[in-house]
């Protein structure tokens, strides 16, 4: 089975910097590329940055929940408020052709494969 | 399955741990919520799944949540990404307001093998404690940006108290 992609995990020294939460991903390959789902609940579309550098893809996100100003927390569960994940592409994808948009708090990615992994059909003549 | 399969599956399992211990840490227990996936939920076959960890277990997932109040209201806010807003189902009972919903899989296409499955599919409950009594009839809710928000009025409006609970 190849993976096409591979989470890379966040080295010791980034982690210490700053607690992240992890969002849940669903990933889908087909002959021509892979679809990437992340739950992003609370990011609005101006606080995400999705980056491609070399073969890293990374996703990070800013939760934004206006409130009132006085309004005072009785009970919270959600106390951070950044999303970070990073992932490693395989070869065959290509990253030039990165995708993506969001709703609803889900953002969907679609990464195609680099043309010389795309499956190709060669017409043979027979005499 | 082979050698590969059984590798990627403990890799997820790994990453899946620390992330279940992280988010645990910092969150309430009454976050962990149990997802029940239905024939309406529309999950892809068995056998188009690569995932170990998805296919072995019950799913569970966090839903956060918060409760927010001032002088006249409570505000809870509940994260449930890529829904939609006829699909939540929220009422006030007692002192207690349960949300309900189903998360439906939207594919696509037919096609592909489903490689990671970690988001949570399916029928949840969630159950929010109210520290003081609301007016059920003024409540409203909204759904932005995947996020559930929640506003009940307080039936006697106030500061929120603070009790002191004497030792004997």
């Amino acid at each position: 089975m190849s993976n096409n992609v591979t989470q890379t995990s966040q080295t010791s020294s980034q982690a210490r910097q700053e607690a992240t939460l992890l969002p849940p991903v669903d990933v889908v390959e087909d002959p021509t590329g892979i679809t990437m789902y992340a739950d992003l609940p609370g990011v609005p579309k101006d606080k995400l940055n999705l980056r491609v550098e070399g073969d890293q893809f990374s996703i990070e996100g800013d939760v934004v929940l206006p409130l009132a100003k006085d309004m005072e927390a009785s009970h919270a569960e959600v106390t951070l408020s950044r999303y970070h994940r990073t992932f490693t592409l395989s070869k065959e994808l290509d990253p030039e052709k990165v995708s993506a948009e969001l709703s609803q708090g889900v953002l969907r990615v679609r990464i195609p494969k680099a043309a010389h992994a795309q499956p190709r059909k060669i017409n043979v003549q027979v005499q | 399955m082979n050698f590969d399969d059984i590798r990627h599956g403990l890799e997820t399992l790994k990453d899946s741990f620390a992330d279940g211990w992280d988010r645990l840490r910092r969150s309430a227990a009454g976050a962990l919520t149990r997802f029940r996936p239905g024939e309406t939920t529309q999950l892809p076959a068995r056998d188009e799944i690569d995932d170990v960890l998805f296919l072995s277990g019950q799913r569970w997932a966090m839903l956060g949540g918060d409760v927010f109040e001032d002088d006249n209201r409570l505000v809870v806010r509940i994260e449930a990404p890529g829904m939609e807003k006829d699909d939540f189902d929220v009422q006030v009972a007692g002192d207690h307001l349960v949300i309900r919903g189903e998360k439906r899989f939207e594919r696509e296409s037919t096609e592909g093998r489903w490689r990671l499955l970690q988001c949570a599919y399916g029928s949840f409950e969630r159950n929010v404690a109210l520290p003081v009594p609301v007016k059920n009839e003024e409540a409203r809710a909204t759904y932005k940006n995947g996020v559930l928000k929640i506003e009940l009025p307080k039936v006697q409006p106030g500061r929120p108290s603070s009790r002191t609970v004497r030792v004997d």
